[in-house]
């Protein structure tokens, strides 16, 4: 797929696949297109040109309709979380059972408490969004992106901002999630460290080209120096 | 002279893509405003002479938000509530010491409830009630849907497969149009109370006669008229605060200039359509 905005291309022709309940991790430098990426593949943003298949189904060539139905199977974590201000804790969490319906109330406020409590929130149910500290808001992102169960799930920058504790939290609580539905996951993350802990494929983009989609193991070793450079973090190279 | 041209071309063609944004937005509010059952209705007459996929298995359409509904009337209308009455009240006042000068020399007293009555119903209450609105409500529309555009929290919506059209903006379009044409009833009372207590006060014209000169001159389309303005100064308020907010490019800048080109587009809009109106509904 490519995508460019205002004549700049930001996408140039990227090709992927990712497996059914397979974790990818995506890493670039700043503004090199990772949340265009993410974007474009749970059909945010259209692509310019390509083709964005989900199960089968081309979703950049789909109707408006269409696409509603295919997003629900999506759970996202936006870079700023995207909490609605207006809305409490208890009510960002289970917005996405409340609009879709078909869960009684009873069974939405004990899916929402559920929720918090493994994030290691309980309790703050009643808080808004601008009580919390960005760690709290962060977790409260990853319990709504994942009350709904859905089949593919999509973290952007889950531990910006983050200290070091907090990130290892978050990504065990990613972990756990992953292990107990078994859900596709993506994730786009500065940090490498523990990106490269937490996925086992990770892929590198750099002037809107994927550089590498490999084992995250062996990224440190990959062949273009572009890459090692970037994950190793060394001042000297192309970068 | 080339220079000058190409810069006023560039402005009018800008003009042209807000005016179209604005008419794009209110014909999504429309269509979201048909009911989900007309919706299935019209699937099931499609079924029989266009059987794609979306025909066959429509996508079920979520409720309008009461909710969201009951919370923009509470802020949008109920927390305008004093600052509409006060304006109201010193138009009422203002109306009567204008007809004053006229009521004074030619002895009209009998004149003063009809004069402040009618201008205050027809004119001046539904466009100062509606500029007022527009400064309070939509500019502080304009704000948040640009703030939410901004942090991502309308991508947000639509990541969890909600139209934001139909959650967000609907219930805004219909809570200020609502609240306009409430706050208006409220205006022209409070501002018919205010010329009374200043007829009585600046020209000792008895609150009796200023009833019955109100009640005996105008005929209730004189009243109705502001109302049926103000709806559509509401109207004009939300989409033009709705769209800007909703358009937004870049961060705070970028919000700060969407509630400036809302304050001045509802302006204008009320500007225009008053003069249309006043036209059409004499």
């Amino acid at each position: 797929m490519t995508r460019s905005f205002s004549g700049e291309t930001v996408l140039a022709g990227i090709d992927l696949r990712v497996d059914r309940g397979e974790t990818w991790g995506l890493v670039g430098p700043a503004a090199s297109g990772k949340s265009v990426m993410l974007k474009t593949l749970c059909g945010l943003l259209p692509p310019d040109a390509g083709a964005v298949v989900v199960d089968g189904e081309d979703i950049a060539a789909a109707t408006e309709e269409r696409l509603m139905l295919v997003r629900a199977r999506f759970g996202m974590l936006f870079q700023n979380n995207a909490l609605f201000d207006f809305m409490t804790v208890g009510d960002n969490v289970a917005f996405p059972l409340v609009r879709r319906g078909g869960v009684e109330p009873k069974e939405i406020r004990a899916r929402v408490s559920a929720r918090l409590r493994a994030v290691g929130l309980a309790g703050t149910e009643d808080k808004f969004p601008s009580e919390l500290s960005g760690g709290m808001r962060k977790r409260v992102g990853i319990a709504r992106a994942v009350i709904a169960r859905p089949d593919i799930v999509i973290y952007d920058e889950p531990t910006a901002g983050l200290d070091p504790v907090t990130t290892q939290k978050v990504y065990d609580l990613l972990a756990r999630e992953r292990d107990a539905t078994g859900a596709t996951v993506v994730v786009v993350s500065s940090d490498l460290d523990a990106l490269l802990r937490f996925v086992p494929r990770v892929g590198m983009i750099y002037q809107g080209k994927l550089r590498y989609d490999g084992p995250a193991k062996k990224a440190r070793d990959a062949d273009d120096p572009v890459v090692r450079q970037f994950v190793r973090g060394d001042i000297e190279g192309p970068l | 002279m080339t220079e000058a041209l190409r810069k006023l071309g560039e402005r009018a063609l800008a003009l042209v893509e807000e005016a179209g944004g604005i008419a794009l937005l209110a014909l999504k509010v429309i269509g979201a405003l048909v009911p989900p059952r007309l919706l299935r209705v019209g699937a099931a007459g499609l079924r029989l002479v266009a059987p794609s996929r979306e025909v066959r298995n429509p996508p079920r359409v979520p409720p309008l938000s009461g909710r969201e509904l009951l919370r923009n009337l509470d802020k949008m209308g109920v927390s305008s509530l004093p600052i509409v009455a006060l304006t109201a009240f010193f138009t009422g006042g203002i109306m009567v010491i204008q007809s004053g000068i006229f009521v004074k020399r030619f002895g009209a007293q009998g004149l003063l409830g009809w004069g402040s009555g009618y201008a205050v119903f027809r004119e001046v209450g539904p466009i100062l009630i509606g500029l007022m609105f527009s400064g309070r409500v939509g500019s502080n529309n304009a704000a948040e849907l640009g703030t939410m555009t901004v942090t991502e929290q309308i991508d947000g919506l639509r990541a969890l497969a909600i139209e934001p059209v139909r959650y967000l903006i609907v219930p805004r379009v219909l809570a200020m149009v609502i609240s306009m044409f409430c706050l208006l009833i409220v205006g022209d009372l409070v501002a018919v109370g205010g010329g009374m207590l200043f007829g009585k006060l600046l020209l000792g014209v008895e609150f009796s006669s200023f009833y019955y000169s109100l009640r005996d001159n105008l005929r209730p389309w004189d009243f109705l008229v502001g109302v049926i303005k103000a709806s559509v100064f509401g109207l004009a308020i939300s989409l033009t605060s709705c769209h800007f907010g909703t358009a937004v490019k870049g961060g705070a800048v970028g919000v700060g200039r969407a509630v400036n080109d809302a304050v001045v587009a509802a302006a204008l809009a009320i500007l225009i359509s008053d003069y249309l109106l006043t036209l059409v509904l004499r």
